[in-house]
């Protein structure tokens, strides 16, 4: 009944797509969302010194992460090289792009995070904490940007909206900037330590604090993206 | 023993129907599918409003456009009556064929041009060159032009007025009830305009062009004045639901537009089934054709029955999965591509040029595309419909020849 249906639809609305891009993207945020707010309690949890549970998390994140992979690949090979959209094509996928390092850099850390438990000294553990969750806000602000496009769109880029967007564009900058301020503390509260800690110890401090980082960026980089995709 | 002239109008009757019905399963789905997709009315719904509407257009306004349909394409003086008959029916049959297999196969046809391609290929087998009116196929490759570029600058206009004047605005919802009722105003204009300019109603009634300005100029206020009154009491619940609210404004506009779009395709498409029929009736009884003879009411009523009819059996089925592919297009969408459609086809066909729904409907989409309304809108379909525009009259052209040479064999 199904495949007998399909031969009488209408051809015009062929043309606008049964899922449209936009809303493959958004789709593909909540997979970043959910895998986002999983890894910022393992991480917490991790910080503490409580490791149980989380080679549960690694496994979660890194399903997600697949799940993820999918809907990026459905939207990338089916985008048809005749499409009429809004925004720049080139530039919508170099932000979908980014969207999904942010995932493979929370896969990629819970994996490591995983494979040796490293205390986080008592000196600097509650600037770590700290650092996690700039960074999750960092995500969670670019998150905001992206589900504005919708109204941006839906409203035919009337300049109340677009403002509305590129505040939240702001918003990422300073987040990532204020992750990055801390990320420098980091550091140098772990080579004040250095003469207490093992060398393996400080090698693994020093890349969490890399690793953790890099997820701010690539919302950062998102965020890019999007000021260039919405720009006139 | 029955009679050879109404067996001959008998089956020419029977064909009409079976044409009317492929336009009504062809070109229904397109008037309403955009208010199916904005979920501003059922499928169900849509399915009964096209039929009712349908009907009365074809019945009401339709006459008008019959006579050029039947003596305009061809040059009939020189062509022998006999072949005539010949020559009229399979162009209503090829023409049928075509609009059928091209509703089978997906694809927004015009079904004028397809009778005008099937008329064009029998007298070119009939009279040679020189019996065809070159002028009006020329004014048909110009609607594959004029159509959609005219529908697309409309639905572009309307959708950057509805951004510019209500979604750029502090309040939404206030400025969609200062400029809703002067839209549903002007959209009461040309509905108002389409019933009374230039139709057999101001004929009989007696009515100048003047008046009917005049008189729908009045409906268009007074419909304003009204709509005043109904959005007065609309407010958005929460200040994030103010899209929400303006679109539910245009989803009551849509159903207007879409009852109108309708309307006029039963007015305009109804001459395509039966035109030839009423060249047809005066052939077979006394062997001379004149143009000035009334097409009967029994035969506007018979098309407006079969397009009524394709609505209601395949325009069902086209439109039922309409409603769920059409995901994007919301109701601000709906009504820019509606109203791009209609105005296009009314001045159109006042002007007397063959314009087309689907055309002008394609167009008006592409136009919101441009105006950034749409989320995606995949062109390589676009480029496919516009392939099928360009093959209807060679195709519908070559089945009308062949099906007359066979019918010669067999009759003459």
């Amino acid at each position: 009944m199904v495949e007998e249906e399909n031969h009488f639809r209408a051809p015009l609305t062929d043309t606008f797509r049964r899922k449209s891009p936009f809303s493959q993207l958004f789709e593909h945020m909540r997979k970043v969302r959910e895998g986002i707010s999983i890894l910022e309690e393992g991480l917490i949890n991790y910080y503490r010194g409580d490791y149980k549970g989380f080679s549960e998390i690694t496994k979660k994140v890194s399903k997600i992460e697949h799940e993820a992979d999918i809907i990026k690949g459905n939207l990338r090979n089916h985008l048809p090289s005749s499409l009429l959209m809004p925004v720049d094509k080139g530039k919508f996928l170099w932000a979908l792009r980014e969207q999904d390092a942010i995932l493979d850099h929370a896969e990629n850390l819970t994996e490591m995070l995983d494979m040796r438990h490293t205390k986080i000294p008592k000196e600097i553990q509650e600037l770590f904490i700290k650092h996690a969750n700039t960074v999750m806000k960092t995500v969670g602000a670019m998150e905001d940007a992206v589900s504005n496009v919708k109204d941006l769109v839906e409203t035919g880029f009337v300049k109340r909206e677009r403002e509305q967007t590129k505040e939240f564009i702001y918003k990422v900058h300073e987040l990532e900037w204020e992750a990055d301020q801390v990320r420098y503390q980091m550091t140098r509260g772990i080579y004040k330590l250095e003469k207490k800690l093992s060398p393996m110890d400080v090698y693994h401090l020093i890349k969490i604090a890399d690793w953790v980082d890099e997820i701010a960026d690539h919302a950062e980089n998102v965020a890019d993206w999007l000021r260039s995709m919405i720009a006139k | 023993m029955i009679d050879p002239v109404w067996l001959t109008i008998g089956g020419a009757s029977a064909i009409a129907f079976y044409m009317a019905w492929s336009i009504g399963a062809n070109d229904v789905a397109n008037s309403m599918s955009t208010a199916v997709g904005a979920k501003a009315i059922t499928h169900k719904q849509a399915v009964i409003i096209a039929g009712v509407l349908v009907f009365l257009g074809a019945v009401l306004v339709g006459p008008h456009v019959s006579e050029t349909i039947k003596s305009e394409i061809i040059k009939v003086e020189i062509i022998q009556s006999n072949l005539l008959i010949l020559g009229f029916i399979s162009s209503l049959l090829a023409a049928a064929i075509w609009a059928t297999i091209s509703s089978w196969k997906e694809m927004p046809i015009s079904t004028t041009h397809s009778i005008i391609g099937a008329l064009m290929g029998f007298g070119l087998i009939a009279g040679g060159v020189g019996s065809v009116n070159w002028l009006k196929i020329g004014s048909v490759a110009a609607s594959w032009v004029l159509s959609p570029v005219f529908g697309c600058i409309i639905a572009f206009i309307v959708f950057k007025i509805i951004v510019r004047l209500i979604f750029a605005k502090r309040e939404p919802v206030g400025s969609a009830k200062i400029v809703g009722p002067i839209i549903i105003g002007i959209t009461g204009f040309l509905v108002s305009a389409s019933f009374l300019l230039k139709t057999p109603i101001s004929a009989t009634y007696n009515i100048s062009d003047f008046q009917g300005v005049i008189f729908s100029t009045l409906v268009a206020i007074i419909i304003g004045i009204i709509s005043i009154i109904l959005l007065r009491k609309i407010q958005a619940k929460k200040e994030e639901e103010d899209y929400f609210t303006v679109e539910n404004i245009f989803r009551k506009l849509q159903v207007g537009t879409s009852c109108y779009v309708a309307f006029s395709i039963g007015s305009n498409d109804v001459a395509n089934a039966i035109g030839p029929v009423a060249g047809i009736i005066p052939l077979a009884e006394n062997g001379v054709l004149n143009n000035q003879a009334p097409i009967p009411i029994g035969l506007l009523a018979l098309g407006g029955i079969g397009i009524a009819f394709g609505a209601m059996t395949w325009g069902r089925r086209v439109m039922k999965t309409v409603g769920e592919r059409i995901t994007s297009l919301t109701n601000t969408r709906g009504f820019s591509v509606d109203f791009g459609a209609a105005t296009t086809v009314l001045v159109a066909s006042k002007l007397g040029m063959p314009i087309s729904t689907s055309h002008t409907v394609v167009g008006a989409v592409i136009g919101v595309g441009l105006a950034r309304g749409l989320e995606a809108i995949d062109l390589s379909i676009i480029k496919k419909i516009v392939i099928s525009w360009l093959l209807t009259l060679p195709i519908a052209a070559g089945t009308s020849i062949g099906i007359f040479l066979l019918l010669r064999t067999i009759f003459v």
